[in-house]
């Protein structure tokens, strides 16, 4: 029996694997690999301790477990109070806070602890069905359930789908063949084709036909909940002005092209007419977030981030991080911007990476990306607004350059005063229609929602610029630099920051092209608004990646291939038949034993090579079709007479054999419609 | 047509011989089969299901003379051949024949006896005569041996030889009665009907025609190969140490024409080897140890070879 333990467990493996959306292979092979091994091992030494084996194998998987994953809690690997609060922690939370991270998920005890806690049970009622039930199917199906759950969390896609579907299917074919009753006289070849054509078709789709990817995780609707009483830290900005010598944060990159000019603090997407809000789908930051769909080169960038100012809730970020080491933050997928789940103290220090777009010529004429967001509401803007937005653009269609226009038009026809400023819809009225005099943030909210009138995506961002001066190797940051600035959403190159104020002098940031490429693309706006051309390629992106799934075509394909089957295998029998009918002699008679004998093959009647019509005709009354057993018994005493009986068959021998043939068919039109449908479009028994 | 003799031959016999065998009809059926093929039967089974009483029915039947035979370890060879003893009146040696000399010879629990007493046996089983100091005596025609053992009981018996296992031409197991058929035959005896009860109904001529139509029975060239086939796959198969020789092919065409002949037919079909197949050959399969181990018997061999070989579908002048 060690074969089939070991299959059950492999099979909870591979399951147990399928988690690798979420977890990464690296991470889960160790720990569910030492789980599987100690379980079969248990499994196997029991053998004798048959009422005991359920509980020694689940204690030993447990074990293996906490061994595994909770060693640190242990004292000299026996398990503690806290290991078991940790692990029962694991079976009732970890689930949750995996769905609640990026993925791959952080490769730690507290979120992986629920897949070998779901593979130990596979292992057990699959190890106990095969022992005691010798059942391959039922073993089989606590692993599947695991199969099932991991693809509700995250569906393998493209050859890891397709190798993870084949390996569990090799085990699932290789248990039911090892398991198979000896007394069974068909061969293992008999088995092939059905393995074969699923592999056949489980290859092709999974490699050929481009798939979009999973319709549905469980991920999707968990979110980590964050308070809603926090500072913004658009409303501490005249504060850090009043204090501009208190340092916030250093920064020390991994190399001096690394420097970003910028730090981005939070992103305000959200406007209501009174409060910037930044957005709500907070996560648990994984091991690492995928590079930007962009089509601009991106690198990836490093520096590590020393906390200066306590109680700190808002991480300096970039547009796009990769990865933060040291901390634990949660992360604004969409906007960036990084949260810690409580104050962090003064000495904190985390290594950022992020992704950094590289940006060549000018961005002039290139198209605004709605898809990014960035039209987050305007509340209800004062009369005068809409018409000095249209007025700003003189008409202008929507992109890059008309964004543009307008920055220019704030520029040239507002100016910058410090004070108090104010963010709601009466004191931007007044700004922009009354005294046209405002604080910087005034300057940035005001074209933001401008934008948004003009049908532009726009954000608000508050953050800091990277100061000039080093010291010690480092950049210290301090209140004084503190910026709010609007960005864009511009196609194929994403977030482009703004300076409608004119009030971001520049620091020791490397600029990384797209600075230079908005300068240039201002250099060449024109000293009138005209509608720009759309630069060809850049508006409507059109790499494969983002083509539809090309869902009409398959449809047909597939219903062309559906209709040749369903016309085509009735048809070739039909063809079959009449050949077999007109063979002379004794052929005939022997043609009607091969349509009867394929006929009732169709309707899943038992056969081997070794039967003849009698046998034939039992098996069909065993296979609940006694209504054919007549035809065939006529049929096999014809066939004796015209085959051994030594005489020379008879004119209308062949007749008889037919007209039997027409009895098996009679009793078989007593089954229901269903049954005779799938045994018209079989197309098995058109194989010789 | 000619094969009607043969079947009213074996109704006859085998109305008779169900009389007090009860319930068992496929096991009198393949008994008379072996008569009419002018075979010899070993029926084994476990003690108390009518092995003798079978082949008692079956000597009894036939109008012919018939002895019965208990092998014991102290049988002796001549006891069965038969001894020359001098007379003293005469002054000559006067052969005193055994009991081997009749048309059914009952040989009940053949594995008791020793292997020289069984060997004795071998000569006139095959050859159908008896050579006793240098002198051959034949045995009278038709001849038949039905021999009886007991497969469970294996202290005190001398298991029979492959080389003699291979004389029979089919080994049958009696097996358990259903309930009816038991009640059946508690009340046979209740009223006395055993086999001593029973009367000759076929008469030696008779049998002897019935004998000569079966063997001119037609077989078509594919139902030969066909044997040949299920023999040769025997020899192949990956649970048999040694298989059936042309001897069981032989056998199994000749049990097949005596099937036949029983249904009246006049040609052997590929259903009638199939019948015959089992008793005809497992007996003469000698399995490998690890098939012994695993418990696997002859007689599945020969099914799953069965179910394996692809059964004729065309004569051989239509092929």
């Amino acid at each position: 029996m060690k074969l089939p333990v070991a299959l059950v467990v492999l099979a909870a493996t591979v399951a147990g694997l399928c988690f690798a959306p979420v977890f990464g292979v690296g991470a889960l092979l160790p720990v569910i690999a030492v789980v599987a091994v100690v379980t079969a091992v248990a499994a196997l030494l029991c053998q004798s301790l048959v009422s005991w084996r359920p509980l020694v194998v689940t204690l030993a998987g447990l074990l293996a477990v906490v061994e595994v994953l909770l060693f640190p809690t242990t004292v000299a690997g026996l398990p503690t109070l806290t290991t078991l609060t940790q692990l029962a922690e694991g079976a009732t939370e970890s689930w949750q806070l995996t769905l609640q991270s990026t993925w791959p998920a952080r490769p730690e005890a507290g979120l992986m602890l629920f897949v070998p806690l779901l593979v130990v049970p596979a292992c057990v009622f699959g190890l106990e069905i095969v022992l005691r039930l010798q059942k391959p199917v039922l073993a089989l199906v606590p692993s599947f359930l695991v199969v099932v759950l991991s693809q509700l969390f995250g569906a393998l896609t493209g050859l890891a789908a397709v190798v993870a579907a084949l390996s569990y299917v090799a085990v699932a074919a290789i248990l039911f063949v090892v398991t198979r009753p000896s007394d069974e006289h068909q061969s293992a070849q008999a088995f092939l084709p059905a393995p074969l054509v699923v592999t056949a078709v489980v290859v092709v789709i999974g490699l050929l036909v481009p798939m979009p990817g999973p319709a549905y995780s469980l991920k999707q609707d968990q979110l980590v909940p964050v308070s809603a009483r926090m500072t913004s830290p658009l409303d501490e900005v005249g504060h850090r002005h009043a204090r501009p010598d208190a340092p916030v944060f250093s920064v020390r990159p991994s190399c001096d092209e690394c420097v970003p000019d910028r730090w981005p603090i939070v992103v305000l997407d959200t406007y209501d007419g009174v409060t910037w809000a930044p957005g709500s789908r907070y996560r648990r930051l994984g091991t690492e977030l995928e590079p930007p769909d962009l089509h601009v080169p991106v690198q990836r960038r490093d520096a590590v981030i020393s906390l200066r100012e306590p109680e700190t809730r808002w991480l300096p970020s970039q547009t796009w991080p990769a990865a933060v080491r040291g901390a634990d933050p949660l992360v604004e997928e969409t906007e960036g911007s990084l949260l810690a789940e409580s104050p962090l103290r003064t000495d904190v220090g985390y290594g950022l990476s992020w992704w950094e777009p590289t940006v060549g010529g000018s961005l002039d004429g290139f198209a605004i990306d709605p898809r990014r967001g960035g039209l987050g509401g305007i509340g209800s803007p004062p009369p005068g607004v809409t018409e000095l937005a249209a007025g700003a653009v003189k008409g202008v269609r929507s992109s890059f350059t008309s964004a543009l226009q307008l920055e220019r038009f704030l520029r040239e026809n507002y100016r910058r005063v410090d004070g108090p400023g104010g963010h709601s819809w009466p004191q931007l009225r007044r700004f922009l229609l009354d005294t046209k005099e405002g604080t910087s943030e005034q300057f940035a909210a005001a074209y933001v929602v401008l934008a948004r009138t003009l049908g532009i995506p726009a954000r608000l961002v508050v953050g800091y610029r990277t100061p000039e001066r080093k010291s010690g190797g480092e950049y210290v940051v301090h209140n004084g630099d503190v910026l709010v600035w609007p960005e864009v959403a511009v196609a194929g190159v994403g977030w482009v920051p703004l300076d409608p104020a004119g009030a971001a002098p520049r620091g020791a940031g490397k600029d990384n092209g797209l600075t230079a490429a908005t300068q240039n693309a201002r250099d060449q706006l024109p000293p009138a608004p005209v509608d720009p051309p759309v630069a060809p390629g850049t508006s409507a992106p059109a790499d494969a990646e983002h083509q539809p799934f090309p869902l009409l075509t398959t449809l047909i394909t597939v219903a062309a291939l559906v209709l040749a089957w369903l016309a085509g295998v009735p048809g070739a029998k039909w063809v079959r038949a009449r050949l077999r009918r007109r063979q002379p002699g004794s052929a005939a008679v022997h043609g009607a034993w091969l349509e009867a004998r394929d006929r009732l093959r169709e309707h899943r009647v038992r056969h081997t090579a070794g039967m003849t019509p009698l046998e034939m005709a039992a098996a069909a009354a065993e296979a609940g079709l006694p209504a054919t057993a007549n035809g065939m018994r006529t049929l096999a005493s014809t066939m004796d007479i015209a085959m051994w009986s030594g005489t020379a068959p008879g004119p209308h021998l062949g007749d008889h054999a037919w007209a039997a043939v027409r009895e098996v068919r009679r009793g078989l039109r007593q089954r229901g419609l269903p049954a005779r449908v799938r045994a018209a479009v079989d197309p098995r028994t058109l194989k010789a | 047509m000619n094969q009607m003799r043969a079947a009213a031959v074996f109704s006859a016999i085998s109305a008779n011989v169900q009389l007090v065998v009860r319930g068992k009809p496929d096991v009198v059926r393949l008994a008379i089969v072996a008569l009419l093929a002018e075979g010899h039967l070993l029926v084994e089974d476990v003690p108390g299901l009518g092995k003798t009483t079978l082949a008692r029915c079956l000597a009894r039947s036939i109008g012919g003379s018939w002895s019965r035979i208990q092998f014991t370890p102290d049988l002796l060879p001549g006891d069965i051949t038969g001894v020359t003893v001098y007379h003293q009146k005469d002054e000559q040696f006067t052969f005193h024949p055994g009991a081997v000399f009749a048309n059914v010879v009952v040989a009940d629990e053949i594995n008791r006896g020793t292997p020289k007493t069984q060997a004795a046996m071998l000569e006139v089983m095959s050859e159908r005569h008896v050579t006793v100091d240098g002198v051959s005596h034949e045995v009278p025609s038709p001849f038949l041996v039905v021999a009886t053992q007991n497969p469970i009981e294996m202290e005190g018996t001398y298991r029979l030889p492959e080389a003699q296992l291979d004389r029979f031409l089919l080994r049958l197991s009696v097996g358990y009665p259903d309930l009816a058929d038991e009640v059946s035959i508690i009340m046979n005896n209740c009223t006395g009907m055993d086999a001593d009860r029973l009367h000759p109904v076929v008469q030696i001529a008779e049998l002897v025609e019935a004998i000569n139509e079966v063997r001119g029975l037609f077989v078509d060239g594919a139902i030969c190969e066909y044997a040949a086939r299920i023999c040769a796959a025997t020899r192949l198969h990956a649970s048999v140490r040694f298989g059936a020789s042309p001897r069981g092919s032989i056998a199994l065409v000749r049990a097949a024409q005596a099937l036949a002949a029983t249904a009246g037919r006049s040609f052997v079909t590929a259903d009638d080897i199939k019948y015959v197949a089992v008793p005809a050959l497992a007996h003469r399969l000698v399995l490998t140890a690890e098939a012994e181990l695993k418990q696997r018997s002859a007689a599945d061999v020969v099914a799953e070879v069965l179910a394996t070989t692809p059964a004729p579908t065309m004569s051989a002048a239509g092929r």
